[in-house]
């Protein structure tokens, strides 16, 4: 079964080889190799998914270089908001990257105040802007126009530390107007301000990851070799995004864990899918380079996809909502489109946007074909439309017959029409071995009730004709013993 | 003919305490059989490996390599039986290496014996199902093990007690054997790059 897909694929990539007017060889024109893990955690090489399309710095915007920035936001009418942290400033675009205003600072009291090393911005659906001022340890919130609406300074509350230091580095916002802050130095979670500041309370922990080889020495050690050595202590947030539910999805940079994102329900609880084949956690196998991912900024694509930016490797990992790694683009290195010290990760129209602190710009990736295909199949799938979205995988698969996804969503396609035997060989070849045994089950039942009749007739008949043989054998034996005994 | 080479086999599989007695005292044993047993659980493991049903199959097919398969068997099962003799010579066991093979051998027909059904049934098992594929597999490991602890014991005469601590040193005497054997293989060729070496010094010195 799965061997007649693969095959009608390998003759339709060459037939298309033959119908493809003979375009000009040219190398991939991305300075990265795009690669993917299949269902054995290989990395196989993969068409590019997103490609760079152009860099803005700010003398692209006319008003100087950007220093140190730190946070991009898109609001949801399309603006682009950059925080120029080492500027202490706030870039504003419109979606053609054209400017459209710079806030430097805002009224307060009467006075001029100004940002101090500001590393997080957020803006809401009002377009208020929301900006981590972490010098001055507090959030600024400011209206469309750059006015003061009200700031968040440090929480009183009987469960923080007097000597608690409120130095707030990214934030999130959701629907409601509660904010979500990761701040410097908490371990117990995400910090949840209401729409008026007050502080709620924390959000999501992450465990403290047991290393009982380290348990089991730190028995054996003295109090004083004990205070030396390394606490165990939940590692913090890195940053933290919102989907249109309300889920907040955090990441953090504990190079140990299996976990490091996180999609936080309204009571702090971690519900992100992982049915992937491998855990959600960028790279799985570093062979030719160091380390496991260091996820710093996580976005939210909408339909169940979200993008998180990795700091070991430079690149983007995509994933859809049940955990399956889509594409991955990105790399390090000096040239448009490699970043060097990335910081944040946005999306814009289609585009992606990524800022990179290192080279003090904006790389814009605009979706090659393959990649707006996944993205438009994943989004269908999403959506239920899995009949829809077959001829996108479909599509996919001409571009990448590698591509596990694709299989599985052509399967799930054909198993909803009831075509189980069809769907076999799709999940076969996407490795699924869930769906699998779902379309077989289905497949099996089918089949018995074509030919229980038969079955039925076979084994009343070898029943039968097996009764018949022991008689005529019994009735044999009778004979000979007789004859021996000389009767005939 | 049928007698020796089925018959018994499967007698003794079902009541082994017997039957290896016999096998060693009455010479019921056959060495062909032995070395059936083995070919079979060699076939066995290759076929499981290609035709198990997909849900119970998690080789990788570019991976599977039957010269392997054959060694990751044989090499074991021969390591087993020098291992045992070399420690049950010393521990006053009463078996001789022929009996060793045959019981290492007679040992390995349950696992023929569920196997093969087991890889044509996963083809048409479901997930929830495939619960009894390993329950059975596993069952015909412990059989496996079971005869073989029985056919050590019979064969050398052995106690219980003795049988276990028999085979834990078995285990540790074939690392041993595998350690020794790396070991001189590494000599042998670091003695021979040593000759070769000189042997270049010796013709290129013009």
């Amino acid at each position: 079964m799965a061997r007649t897909v693969k095959r009608w694929l390998s003759l339709l990539a060459a037939v298309s080889l033959l119908l493809v007017n003979a375009m000009p060889a040219a190398a991939s024109p991305a300075p990265y190799d795009s690669y993917n893990y299949n269902y054995w955690k290989e990395a196989v090489p993969s068409p590019d998914a997103y490609l760079p399309e152009r860099t803005i710095s700010g003398s692209d915007l006319g008003i100087g270089e950007f220093k140190d920035p730190g946070d991009i936001n898109v609001s949801s009418s399309g603006q682009i908001y950059i925080l120029d942290s080492g500027n202490s400033r706030i870039v504003v675009m419109d979606a053609n990257y054209k400017l459209l205003r710079v806030i430097e600072g805002f009224m307060l009291d009467g006075s001029k105040e100004a940002f101090s090393v500001p590393s997080g911005l957020f803006v809401d659906e009002a377009e208020q802007i929301y900006i981590a001022d972490t010098g001055n340890s507090r959030v600024v919130v400011l209206d469309a126009e750059g006015n003061l609406v009200h700031t968040i300074t440090k929480p009183e509350s009987d469960i923080l530390a007097t000597d608690f230091q409120f130095q707030p580095l990214k934030l999130t916002v959701d629907r409601v107007g509660r904010v979500y802050v990761v701040a410097q130095g908490v371990y117990e979670g995400i910090m949840q301000f209401d729409e008026n500041g007050q502080f709620i309370g924390y959000v999501g922990t992450n465990k403290v990851e047991r290393d009982y080889g380290e348990y089991i020495w730190r028995m054996f050690s003295t109090k004083a070799q004990r205070a030396q050595m390394v606490l165990f202590v939940p590692t913090e947030f890195s940053n933290a995004d919102i989907d249109h539910k309300g889920f907040v999805y955090a990441t953090n940079i504990d190079p140990g864990s299996n976990e490091p994102i996180k999609r936080l329900n309204p009571s702090g609880e971690d519900v992100l899918k992982r049915f992937g084949y491998y855990d959600v956690k960028g790279d799985i196998r570093f062979r030719n380079s160091t380390g496991p991912s260091k996820l710093i900024d996580v976005k939210v694509l909408g339909n169940g996809m979200y993008s998180v930016l990795d700091a070991t490797q430079n690149r983007v990992f995509t994933y859809d909502d049940e955990g399956h790694l889509l594409y991955i683009y990105g790399g390090k290195g000096n040239q448009v489109g490699t970043l060097k010290t990335p910081v944040a990760i946005e999306q814009s129209g289609d585009h992606s946007l990524v800022l990179d602190r290192g080279k003090s710009n904006l790389v814009v990736y605009e979706p090659t074909r393959f990649g707006s295909t996944v993205n438009q199949a994943v989004a269908l799938h999403y959506q239920g439309e899995d009949t829809e979205a077959v001829h996108l995988w479909k599509e996919v698969l001409k571009l990448n017959a590698n591509y596990d996804i694709a299989y599985i969503g052509i399967g799930k396609s054909l198993l909803m029409e009831k075509k189980n035997e069809e769907a076999l060989g799709y999940f076969e070849l996407g490795m699924d071995r869930k769906s699998y045994s779902v379309a077989f089950k289905r497949h099996r039942r089918e089949v018995m009730k074509e030919n229980f009749g038969t079955f039925l007739t076979v084994a009343i008949v070898a029943v039968f004709v097996l009764i018949l043989v022991r008689l005529a054998v019994k009735w044999k034996r009778r004979r000979q013993i007789d004859r021996e005994a000389g009767l005939h | 003919m049928k007698q020796d080479y089925i018959k018994f086999p499967l007698h003794l599989i079902f009541h082994p305490i017997d039957a290896f007695w016999d096998l060693k005292s009455d010479n019921r044993g056959r060495l062909a059989v032995a070395f059936s047993a083995l070919m079979l659980t060699i076939i066995i493991m290759i076929l499981q490996k290609q035709y198990a049903g997909f849900l119970v199959n998690y080789s990788d097919p570019r991976t599977l390599n039957s010269i392997q398969e054959i060694l990751t068997i044989v090499v074991p099962f021969f390591l087993w039986c020098t291992a045992n003799w070399a420690i049950t010579t010393l521990m006053e066991g009463e078996g001789k290496f022929k009996e060793i093979v045959l019981a290492t051998g007679y040992s390995l027909i349950p696992l023929i014996l569920i196997y093969a059904p087991m890889i044509v049934i996963s083809r048409f098992m479901v997930q929830e199902e495939t619960a009894f594929y390993y329950l059975l597999t596993t069952i015909a490991f412990i059989w496996f093990v079971l005869l073989l602890f029985i056919g050590t014991m019979t064969v050398h005469q052995y106690t219980v007690i003795k049988t276990v601590i028999t085979m834990v040193l078995t285990v540790i005497v074939m690392g041993i054997i595998i350690f020794l054997g790396a070991l001189v293989f590494s000599m042998l060729q670091q003695l021979f790059e040593f000759g070769y070496n000189i042997y270049r010094e010796l013709i290129f010195r013009t």
